[in-house]
């Protein structure tokens, strides 16, 4: 009994002795990758199909979103029987529906041109150097009370109102668990100017062997502003490629 | 198996033991998702000291407040953010990168507009993110650094100047200089301990060519001392490496503070603002040969007045003969410095900088103690930014009103009254002015909430205000004939009693008492003080500039505070460090001072908090930083002050102004430090820094709701900041972190009626934010959930579902919010959306019950809902109210469903009408006159056309049902007699329109035999009303 206890002690130390070594960013990243499901396996996937609920203000509504490699994207909102996309890019213009006609409409021209350059999918971490992608591990910091690593991750520049900018943002991958639990950002354009949006992962659970977050929330100074948990994620589903385009009367 | 049950209690004793020594009760790990909201109120604003603009983008902007942080702008003075929250939030100096501006910027902390009631800074930061995150890159000794100057050919050569010191002597002064970004730093240049450079200036076109002015300065707690022979102003030409005074045509004798500014335009033009013995010689001088030479241009009061708090000149960038002039107004010079005007129509007194637009000279920024101003119009008419919450509270109060009201009083901006809550938030124009000048102390009386004490500096005033008849009366005692004259401290103490409602206490060196209001007062102690007479010379107070304010009184009494258990118990704490009490309503006083341990001498008692549990308990916090002390003193004696023991730890990180004992559980202590506010949970072995939305702003002063369990603290910078509900972190003990998921008790949640209306407030305006009207949730979790499902849901009394509710996650205290209404119904597809189907129901007052699901465990709570006792509705108004609300909620899902049948069998329909060819089919199975009744039904029911704005429609009975049920969600009393009626006929034409239904349904099911022979498709009913209720879509 006295013997295993010391062993079992001797572990902890071994392991509390690893964690504490000091890591690079691409240790880190490398570690992440490997958690979530592998380099291999990620790079497998071509699409991904969310079913999701959402809940803001105390509404709540059932999302789809679909995404494409290379950058396809389209979410949509199920409201009143009603399909709302909310935010979609076919590869060359983002579009959304409008609330009040009900009618799409366009996204503004450079933000079209920033989301062609995204090279996010499946994940903003995989083959980062080779997209052009930079990153840096800027310390550790608690969040939610747990324990990160946080890692600058930057981006090709974009353009914000007619002038070229930084395109970065801070991920906070936890030092026990080796996945990212938070991801800050500080708004570029708009209303949003100068705001900064941590957006919380959780609930990671396995899809073909790779781990996803089903439950995304977003805080703005510590409060919950949206948050939404996904039913179901198929991966490399057919996917038709009308739904990612503007829709044409 | 025997195995396996060994091994795991052996695993379970391993980690138990572990958790046991290991427990981590301090910071984020306790407070989890616990948050503080700001109510502001930016009406006012705050003390604002530095501004600095981008080198080519005019819409970007920075304002350093004195004690509340940095903000930005960037869209040229609209709207304005804070940048610098997790730092210290006293700013002296900013600086952006001249080449990297997007992204490099440097904050230099410690304001240098040195007044009595100025905090320290801790050094210098950068950003080389544009602000997002900040790391402190040194100086942390150098408590105000006045100026940054970058050398733009090289911006990792950056140069600054630190003022330092105001209490103390100290060696950190000087010109400071890093090659390295900021890695390392040399003192290039030093005059001694007592004289400090109170500003650098860079030529632009030229690095190595630099001015610094250096300035020799004391303050204690009872003088100020400006000047001295080591006070100049000097000059570099070789980047700093040899120095050399400048002084050709200045003033002989002792010299003051010295502003120095370079016309951009023309770097040989420089403009000095000199501080020296004789008034003859004070005022503007103007060199044209880069320092050469200097000549007096102008002596006005304007240009003279106040030079610890206005030496700053700013050159416009094109025109070197344009000249600002900080001061009491602001003075405006547009030939070279001959002469001046007062600029300032609608600002604030007491400016401190300008900033000119890059492009348009005649767009000027201003900052002063009120706050940041825009002018269009070259400086005569100022406009002000109502979006920066930097006041300054030295105090605050609360009443029992509901919601209770704020009460507190600012440096230089008056006193307020505002509201804790308001529907829209709580805007700038909520708040109530009660009194002019600097405010102070404002209290309410305790039972008549028309009736508002407050004060200004030194007591030259103190009002008694009658908010309804809206009258102020002026109720200061006076010396009686022996009376020696009475000395106030410039924050004197006024308060209130626990058990007398008309009572009122005032502090002068003596303890005045009213019981009556204010109209009689008696003196009920002797002089408490040192009365030490060498500290009560401030007719000669200021140095070269004589400064008389009142802010320099000292041997004055500065807290007051009945003991809630006895008012026979009174403790006084003088400035001057004496701790006095009476046992006996003044008859008796007992000077404890010398039983307290480790207290340096005359040691400035700033607070005593009489304990709520024992009569003989309380606890008193020190604070010696008008000696250059910033060391955390706190202490609690049982003994009615015969022994006191010190409650710091390591953690606290700066000095003491307050503390507040948890009125129900006396282990739970709050404090009110420089670097904002600090918890404990066990008595004070341990004290953690409360960070949520908390800036570490200096805490003057934190009042705590005895019902609502709301933490209210004065901000000295940043407003007031309130913790809704520290109910949780009473509960905290050892054994519950130590549960994988413990609920905490929580109070009855009081159920929010509808309100008014409110929120008007345009952009830019800073709207407070209001408390949850929520029921909450509060959970405690030893770690974040990070794999696996974790949700959330709510039952009602029969278990019924009636929420899912997104659950915290975060290690430590969780909060969740529930409306505590159900789902909405499930609407009618129609071509428009409509209101009802964004909200559902309110429930009853009652019980229901939480289910938290984590991976395969459970975890239950009761939560209550209670009426607000309050409630201008009665019981069976609320229960109609709900009735009427499930009744309409029932008809839009009726509706919903019945037009779900039309649809279903118009689709099934127009399949089969091509197939029907022949005219005598067309007759014998008439599917197109059914499909067209059905057509007309639907048109009835929803509106099938028009856009969610103005080409709406005319309303179908859908929108009318729907209309309906968000009135009555929208008031949560009884519906008008002409809701109920229309309930009525709504209901009815619902029903209508289901029999129609029926009677078309019917037709169709008669024509199966024919559709059969014919061989066409049966049509197939729909799914049912509970299938369809049940599906999401």
């Amino acid at each position: 009994m006295k013997q295993k206890l010391r062993l079992l002690f001797a572990a902890a130390l071994t392991l509390a002795a690893t964690y504490s070594q000091a890591q690079t960013a691409d240790e880190i990243v490398e570690k992440y990758l490997e958690t979530i499901g592998g380099k291999e396996k990620l790079a497998t996937i071509k699409s991904i199909k969310m079913i999701a609920k959402g809940q803001q203000g105390g509404m709540e509504f059932p999302m789809t979103s679909i995404m494409e490699a290379p950058n396809k994207m389209v979410q949509s909102i199920n409201f009143q029987g009603k399909e709302i996309v909310v935010s979609a890019f076919d590869g060359k213009e983002m579009w959304k529906t409008n609330f009040m006609t009900m009618k799409p409409e366009k996204g503004e021209t450079e933000d079209s041109q920033n989301a062609a350059k995204s090279a996010d999918f499946p994940d903003p971490f995989l083959d980062y150097k080779a997209k052009g992608y930079s990153i840096a591990l800027e310390g550790e910091e608690k969040v939610e009370g747990t324990d990160c690593y946080k890692i600058k991750l930057t981006k090709k520049p974009v353009m914000v109102d007619g002038k070229e900018e930084e395109d970065f943002s801070y991920y906070y991958f936890d030092k026990e668990n080796n996945v990212v639990i938070m991801q800050k950002q500080t708004g570029k354009k708009g209303q949003m100017k100068d705001l900064t949006v941590e957006t919380l992962m959780s609930d990671y659970q396995e899809v073909d062997g790779i781990y996803f977050a089903y439950n995304i929330s977003q805080k703005m100074n510590g409060q919950v502003m949206f948050s939404m948990t996904i039913d179901k994620i198929e991966l490399n589903a057919p996917v038709d490629a009308k739904v990612f385009a503007y829709p044409v009367d | 198996m025997k195995k396996f049950s060994i091994f795991s209690i052996l695993i379970s004793f391993t980690l138990n033991s572990f958790a046991q020594e290991a427990l981590p009760i301090k910071g984020d790990e306790i407070f989890g998702s616990m948050r503080a909201r700001h109510i502001g109120p930016a009406l006012m604003s705050g003390r604002v000291v530095d501004l600095e603009g981008h080198p080519t983008d005019n819409k970007i902007l920075y304002a350093g407040a004195a004690g509340g942080g940095v903000w930005k702008t960037a869209d040229g003075g609209v709207t304005f953010n804070p940048i610098f929250d997790k730092h210290n939030q006293s700013i002296g100096a900013i600086k952006v990168d001249p080449k990297n501006p997007d992204q490099i910027i440097w904050v230099g902390t410690g304001e240098i507009w040195t007044r009595n009631s100025v905090t320290i800074g801790d050094g210098i930061y950068k950003t080389t993110d544009g602000g997002q995150n900040w790391n402190h890159m040194g100086l942390p000794k150098s408590e105000r650094i006045s100026s940054i100057k970058i050398n733009p050919n090289n911006t990792d050569e950056v140069f600054v100047g630190v003022l330092g010191g105001l209490w103390s002597d100290s060696e950190d002064r000087g010109v400071y200089k890093t090659s390295d970004g900021g890695k390392t730093w040399n003192k290039i240049f030093y005059i001694n301990a007592s004289t400090g450079c109170s500003d650098l200036v860079m030529d632009p076109n030229d690095a190595n060519i630099m001015y610094a002015s250096f300035w020799q300065f004391r303050r204690t707690a009872y003088s100020f001392d400006s000047g001295g022979e080591n006070s100049g102003l000097y000059k570099t030409t070789d980047g700093g490496k040899t120095w050399n005074k400048i002084h050709n045509g200045f003033p002989n004798g002792k010299l003051g503070r010295i502003a120095i500014a370079l016309a951009p335009s023309n770097s040989k033009i420089l403009y000095s603002v000199i501080e020296s013995e004789k008034d003859e010689d004070k005022g503007l001088y103007r060199s044209d040969d880069a320092g050469a030479n200097w000549t007096r241009t102008n002596g006005d009061f304007g240009l003279v007045v106040r030079p610890f708090y206005f030496s700053r000149i700013v050159v416009d960038p094109k025109n070197p003969d344009i000249v600002l002039k900080a001061g009491l107004n602001g003075s405006l010079s547009r030939d070279g410095g001959k002469t001046f005007k007062n600029i300032g129509g609608g600002i604030h007194a007491d400016v401190h900088d300008f900033w000119f637009d890059l492009h348009d000279s005649n767009r000027i920024y201003l900052c002063d103690d009120g706050g940041v101003y825009r002018s269009y119009d070259g400086g005569s008419i100022w406009d002000m930014v109502k979006g920066i919450p930097v006041s300054q509270f030295y105090q605050v109060a609360i009443d029992n009103q509901t919601p209770y009201k704020v009460y507190g009083g600012l440096q230089d901006n008056g006193s307020w009254v505002g509201p804790s809550s308001k529907p829209g938030g709580i805007e700038n124009r909520d708040w109530i002015s009660v009194g002019a000048g600097d405010g102070f102390r404002t209290f309410p009386h305790p039972k008549d909430p028309n009736i508002v004490y407050s004060e200004m500096q030194g007591a030259e005033n103190i009002w008694r205000i009658n908010l309804e008849k809206n009258s102020a009366k002026t109720i200061k005692p006076f010396p009686e004939a022996n009376d020696p004259k009475f000395r106030f401290n410039w924050n004197t103490p006024i308060t209130t009693s626990p058990h007398n409602a008309d009572r009122l206490y005032c502090g002068s060196q003596f303890l005045h008492k009213s019981d009556d209001r204010g109209e009689t007062w008696v003196k009920i102690s002797p002089d408490l003080t040192t009365n030490d007479p060498a500290k009560q010379q401030q007719e000669n107070s200021g140095g070269l500039s004589m400064d008389n304010s009142g802010a320099e009184n000292h041997c004055t009494i500065f807290a007051v505070n009945e003991s809630p258990l006895d008012q026979n118990i009174i403790w006084v704490g003088t400035d001057d460090g004496n701790v006095q009490v009476t046992f006996d309503g003044g008859k008796n006083w007992n000077n404890v001072t010398a039983n307290v341990p480790d207290l340096p001498k005359n040691t400035w008692c700033y607070f005593i908090e009489p304990s709520s549990f024992d009569k003989n308990t309380a606890y008193a916090v020190f604070t010696g930083y008008t000696s250059g002390d910033f060391k955390p003193y706190v202490y609690k004696t049982t003994d009615g002050g015969k022994t006191w023991k010190p409650i710091v730890s390591d953690d606290i990180k700066s000095f003491v102004r307050n503390i507040k004992e948890d009125y129900k559980n006396p282990n739970l202590l709050f404090l009110g430090t420089e670097g904002g506010l600090y918890v404990t949970i066990d008595g004070g072995q341990n004290w953690s820094p409360f960070k949520n939305n908390m800036p570490p702003v200096a805490v003057h002063w934190i009042a705590l709701h005895p019902t609502e369990d709301a933490l209210v603290m004065a901000t000295h910078g940043r407003g007031v900041i309130i913790v809704d509900d520290i109910s949780p972190l009473r509960q905290l003990t050892k054994e519950i972190i130590a549960k994988d998921l413990h609920f905490f008790t929580t109070k009855p949640t009081k159920m929010a009626e509808s309100g008014s209306f409110g929120g008007y407030a345009r952009m830019g305006e800073f709207v407070g934010e209001n408390p949850s009207r929520q029921a909450n949730i509060v959970y405690y979790l030893k770690s974040r959930h990070t794999f696996g499902k974790m949700s959330m849901e709510v039952f009602d009394k029969d278990n019924q579902k009636i929420a899912d509710l997104p659950p915290g996650k975060s290690k430590g205290i969780n909060y969740v919010d529930w409306n505590y209404s159900l789902k909405p119904p499930k609407v009618a597809k129609g071509k428009t959306i409509v209101s009802g189907g964004f909200q559902g129901p309110t429930v009853l007052p009652g019980t229901y019950k939480v289910k938290i699901t984590k991976g395969n465990k459970t975890y239950e709570n009761d939560l209550v809902l209670v009426a607000d006792p309050k409630s201008i509705h009665t019981k069976e108004d609320r229960i109609l109210q709900h009735e009427t609300a499930m009744k309409l909620f029932a008809m839009n899902e009726e509706l919903g469903y019945l037009v779900e049948q039309i649809d279903n069998h118009q689709t099934q329909l127009n399949a089969i009408l091509p197939s029907l060819t022949s005219s005598k089919l067309k007759k014998q199975i008439p599917l197109a006159e059914i499909s067209k009744n059905l057509e007309t039904l639907k048109e009835s029911l929803v509106v099938l056309k028009g856009d969610n704005y103005v080409g709406a429609a005319e309303p179908q009975l859908r929108e009318k049902i729907s209309g309906l049920f968000s009135e009555i969600l929208g008031y949560t009393g009884r519906p008008t007699n002409a809701q109920l009626s229309s309930l009525k006929v709504l209901d009815e034409k619902l029903g209508e329109a289901k029999v129609k239904m029926e009677g078309l349904k019917s037709q169709i099911s008669k024509l199966t035999p024919a559709m059969a022979k014919a061989k066409l498709p049966e049509i197939k009913p729909n799914r049912s009303f509970e299938e369809y209720k049940a599906a999401e879509n």
